[in-house]
């Protein structure tokens, strides 16, 4: 059977480990947050390096194509391979453009879905924290109260 | 190789349930439901939406790195 004291021993047990949860989910949610940001920076500078580095290409590409255009004298040039190079450079980097975009568009959506996270991180779990603590504060105070005098 | 922080959110937020699941049975007061009300269930809905958005847009990045791997 289980008695007063005992339930309140167990009433304390089970709510000191919710709040030591609570505790652990803020700071590993904090670190989420961070991780998630990290992760958007890192794309954005992994596109603009891949931006930057298929510019080159498409400029590279094309002086070529203008060399093998002015390099024919009499002849008429074959340079269709220098033309097929510029065209798929720069569909590369539009492609890569796109999805700049696309990311800096999701990102911006993302960002207050996460601001309001944030929020709840740094301001609300803390509150919930603070309440959950005086609550058990008051069920040690009650145990120590003698049956009787209550 | 890490995970991905979506999923160490679902996790971490699967633990939190966890331990409130085990915290309930006994504690069943008005303040129990008053803090249900109050912390728990706004927490909850708001942690949902979070790890949601952040699971559709870490499947974006993923995507735009594969996307533009040539």
């Amino acid at each position: 059977m289980t008695g007063g004291a005992n339930r309140v021993h167990a009433d304390l047990d089970a709510l000191k480990g919710f709040h030591e949860a609570l505790v652990r989910f803020r700071y590993a949610q904090r670190g989420v947050a961070e991780r998630g940001d990290g992760e958007i920076e890192m794309t954005r500078a992994s596109l603009a390096a891949k931006a930057s580095r298929w510019q080159a290409r498409l400029e590279q590409h094309q002086a070529e194509l203008e060399a093998c255009r002015a390099g024919g004298g009499e002849d008429v040039p074959d340079c269709t391979a220098y033309a097929r190079a510029v065209e798929q450079a720069g569909e590369r980097l539009e492609h890569i453009r796109r999805w700049q975009q696309r990311v800096d568009q999701e990102a911006g959506e993302f960002g207050g879905t996460a601001s309001g996270f944030r929020d709840l991180l740094e301001a609300d779990l803390p509150r919930a924290e603070s309440q959950l603590l005086a609550i058990i504060s008051r069920l040690e105070a009650a145990r120590r109260v003698p049956a009787g005098e209550a | 190789m890490h995970t991905r922080p979506d999923r160490e959110g679902d996790e971490q937020f699967r633990l939190l349930g966890a331990a409130w699941e085990e915290a309930v049975p006994h504690w069943q007061d008005e303040v129990a439901r008053r803090f249900e009300t109050d912390h728990w269930t706004p927490l909850v809905q708001r942690s949902r939406a979070y790890l949601e958005a952040l699971r559709t847009l870490m499947e974006v990045l993923e995507t735009a790195g594969h996307d533009t791997e040539f």
